[in-house]
């Protein structure tokens, strides 16, 4: 046999993905787990919920949708408006959360595993524009703006769903073993 | 390609844990290799080997299709 200079556990594969360190895992289910409840009610409650009213600044904006009372008259370009933002604040916190739930590392974050996070982003990209062909294809006039509503979070949620769920699957037969 | 990683394994009479702790990687991973659901990276497979002490070709074959 060869002779080795360096001890097996101190050679370590070079980490060449982009993500947070693990602690921020724990930190996103903390926050994406409220936020879903949270989005949940807005669902059941068709968005009409008025939770926090406050002045915020404004890039672009003109007259138009009217919605939870947020009605403006005249143009606000780059400007401070008052509006009701339970909506925008609760789908910040669902991204937010889930960001970093999908893209913290493991414990270990071991080449099986990045191999595992990249394919299973390939696939929830996959599943989400199959799913928004069909919705095109299927739902029509108004009620596609819910497809959009509900498509600016289901990336994020079939990645998490599929990782986990494969992740999941093999420390089960890892524990089954003797 | 198939191993032979859950022999040499009960050979050596260790846990997937502890080949795991070994080499730096989950327990998923050695699970994932022994499932023949993952193929692992020539670092990976290396190391592997020298835990076992043995050259890497008794521990991965080829198989028909590679």
């Amino acid at each position: 046999m060869v002779k080795h200079a360096l001890p097996l556990t101190k050679i370590k594969l070079m980490n060449k993905y982009l993500l947070l360190p693990h602690r921020f895992k724990a930190i996103g289910w903390c926050i994406l787990i409220p936020a879903t409840m949270a989005g949940v009610y807005l669902i059941a409650k068709s968005f009409e919920v008025t939770w926090l009213r406050t002045t915020v600044f404004s890039f672009f904006g003109h007259d138009g949708f009217v919605h939870n009372g947020n009605s403006l008259t005249g143009n606000h370009n780059f400007s401070f408006i008052t509006v009701d933002v339970t909506l925008s604040l609760v789908g910040f916190l669902f991204i937010m959360g889930g960001l970093m739930v999908s893209f913290s590392k493991e414990k270990t974050e071991d080449e099986f595993i990045s191999n595992l996070r990249l394919s299973s982003l390939l696939w929830s990209v996959w599943v989400n524009y199959v799913l928004l062909l069909i919705a095109f294809v299927f739902i029509w006039n108004f009620d596609f703006l819910s497809v959009m509503v509900y498509n600016m979070f289901t990336i994020l949620i079939i990645f998490i769903i599929r990782f986990n769920f494969i992740l999941y699957k093999n420390s089960k037969m890892a524990t089954d073993e003797k | 390609m198939k191993n032979n990683i859950r022999v040499e394994r009960a050979i050596l009479n260790m846990t997937q844990e502890e080949l795991a702790n070994k080499i730096s990687v989950s327990r998923q991973t050695i699970n994932a290799m022994e499932a023949n659901k993952y193929v692992p990276s020539t670092v990976l497979a290396l190391k592997i080997a020298r835990v076992f002490k043995k050259p890497v070709e008794d521990i991965f074959q080829l198989e028909k299709g590679d």
